[in-house]
């Protein structure tokens, strides 16, 4: 017998079986890989002319590795229950006992994949951009931080509006216009981002609050005590999406979505 | 209403007798509308039971509330003895094969039966057996290996019954299974639904739109219109009543020509207890019985033999005799006339 447990692992399997079997995760990866050798060769190019410090050529890798891998997870997580309920292959789930909380985590787990996948092949051309200096090793713990936590929060988000909504179409518009959103602070004139009210978008943004950590840890070699406030907010975040997924959304998960 | 005995009871039945389905007035509303107004009804096991209506009848509701989906805003149900205020034990003993539903293109039929089975609790090993036999019941044994993705419509469908029976259920919903079947996957899948039922003992709820394929296949009936039940039997004694007089109608189709000598043999039948409508100018001839006359099956039998009797001694070649098949069309059409309208 499968212990009540081991659901969630199943529905794991099956889900990472669709999305990575299936091609959808792979087709991304290749996308970023293109995009990331274009990246590594404008970087290295600026830190050879000396255009850019070798320590934040390694955080815009960084940066760009985690802004796509968080798109990967996204994408995936927005779809995978409301794309499950277009396909007409969410009501055998829900008439099997397993609880929809495990329901939940399987999917979860298996929309956070695309995450390590875009580290691994980062790191690469984050151990050619460093040059092996000693900033590669502090660089790669705080990218894979970072990332992971950031990864959590939009996941869990994205799971959150798949479950309350009917259509794919919905949720990836709802999860990409919210993607876009968080993008924006990092595009702001500094000014702006220096003054008291840019500091507090900063803070309440995890990835725009996850870019200044890089920058701080890695590109200004700060300690953990100076780094950990810009921590906060995405640790914040993250156990409230944590909460709202499994605590709310995951036990009110439904066939349909009622409305009104 | 029309209500009759027989295994199609109140609903009040909940062991015992072989009930193994009984819903008491379940309704449902949404907001003001009532989707369902109070359904009762009880299933044996061992029979196939039709639910018929038309669209917006109250059938997916009522099937969607008897297999946990939805819950009702009032009223009980039990399944093989557990009541309905314990959904997530009623799930493990019913299969349902939802209406349109989707499989994972890239899996083999196989991993998908031994997939649910192993979320129905079997171990890997117990639910690769039970995948194997399973396929074998639906007769998809040299396909199990095969992505489901190169699966036609009616192998879907079942691979999709076999889905429903993964967990040994007691009760199997059959949502529209042959819907987009062609004629023969239509009679092969339909004669799978039987055999589930007999051979293996379960009691089967299948929705349709297709009269013929219920009245074919099913032991009993549910004629459902604007959310409430307005017919319920076995599928003889809701034919038996179509027109409310408890009349029993012989349809007749002989050439058009022979129609004066076969109107002359049948009124020539002995006993009064029958009348002969003109026959038309396609052939077709009624013969009406009293139901005095056929109070026993037997003596409606010995009637009905008697019409097809007096014709053949005429010599008047019979092209087709309807003894009563093929009439739950009238039935229904009749019943849910104001839907229709």
């Amino acid at each position: 017998m499968s212990s009540r447990s081991g659901v969630w692992r199943l529905i794991m399997r099956a889900e990472l079986r669709e999305m990575w079997a299936g091609g959808r995760v792979l087709n991304f990866l290749a996308v970023f890989g293109v995009l990331l050798s274009i990246t590594a060769y404008v970087l290295a190019t600026n830190n050879d002319l000396n255009l850019l410090p070798l320590k934040q050529t390694v955080v815009v890798a960084l940066t760009s590795t985690i802004t796509f891998g968080l798109f990967i997870g996204l994408v995936m997580a927005a779809e995978s229950v409301s794309g499950e309920r277009e396909r007409a292959t969410l009501e055998p789930l829900l008439l099997t006992p397993s609880s929809h909380r495990q329901i939940v985590l399987g999917k979860f787990v298996a929309a956070m994949s695309p995450w390590p996948a875009a580290l691994v092949i980062a790191v690469p051309y984050v151990v050619v951009l460093s040059h092996k200096d000693p900033v590669l090793g502090v660089g790669l713990w705080w990218g894979a931080v970072t990332g992971t936590v950031l990864s959590v929060i939009f996941v869990g988000f994205g799971l959150v509006v798949s479950i309350w909504s009917d259509s794919s179409r919905v949720s990836l518009f709802i999860c990409l216009l919210t993607y876009a959103a968080t993008l924006i602070p990092a595009q702001l004139p500094t000014e702006f981002l220096n003054s008291p009210a840019g500091q507090v978008v900063s803070a309440l943004d995890p990835l725009e609050a996850a870019g200044q950590l890089l920058t701080r840890a890695v590109a200004e070699g700060r300690g953990l005590s100076e780094v950990w406030p810009s921590l906060a907010a995405p640790l914040v975040t993250m156990v409230a999406v944590l909460v709202v997924l499994f605590v709310v959304a995951a036990p009110r998960l439904q066939l349909t979505v009622e409305k009104g | 209403m029309t209500q009759t005995s027989g295994s199609v009871l109140d609903g009040t039945a909940e062991t015992g007798s072989g009930i193994i389905l009984s819903a008491q007035n379940l309704r449902k509303s949404y907001g003001s509308r009532e989707a369902l107004k109070g359904l009762t009804f009880s299933l044996a096991a061992g029979r196939v039971l039709g639910f018929l209506g038309p669209n917006g009848a109250g059938k997916t509701t009522s099937i969607r509330i008897l297999t946990t989906i939805l819950a009702p805003t009032s009223g009980r149900f039990v399944v093989d003895g557990i009541s309905s205020d314990q959904p997530a034990k009623i799930r493990r003993r019913i299969g349902v094969l939802p209406e349109g539903l989707g499989f994972p293109r890239q899996q083999t039929g196989s991993a998908y039966l031994t997939f649910f089975g192993q979320l129905y609790g079997s171990s890997a090993a117990q639910a690769r057996t039970t995948s194997a036999e399973l396929l074998e019941v639906v007769g998809l044994q040299n396909r199990g290996g095969s992505a489901i993705g190169s699966y036609s419509h009616g192998m879907r469908q079942r691979l999709g019954i076999a889905r429903a029976l993964v967990n040994d259920p007691a009760v199997v919903f059959l949502d529209e299974p042959t819907l987009g079947l062609d004629p023969r996957g239509q009679r092969e899948l339909l004669q799978l639904i039987q055999r589930i039922a007999r051979d293996h003992d379960k009691g089967v709820v299948l929705c349709s739109h297709l009269l013929a394929e219920i009245e074919g296949v099913c032991d009993d009936v549910v004629i459902m219109n604007a959310g409430q039940v307005v017919a319920k039997g076995t599928v003889e004694e809701v034919i038996g009543r179509s027109d409310g007089n408890g009349r029993t109608l012989v349809r007749v189709h002989v050439p058009a020509e022979s129609v004066p000598v076969a109107r002359a043999a049948l009124q020539a039948l002995p006993g009064s207890g029958h009348t002969v409508a003109d026959g038309d100018s396609t052939g077709w001839l009624t013969v009406e019985f009293d139901p005095a006359t056929i109070a026993s099956s037997t003596a409606e039998h010995r009637a009905k033999n008697g019409v097809l009797e007096a014709l053949l001694t005429a010599d008047v070649p019979v092209l087709s005799f309807d003894g009563g098949a093929g009439r739950l069309q009238d039935v229904f059409l009749q019943l849910t006339a104001e839907a229709i309208q």
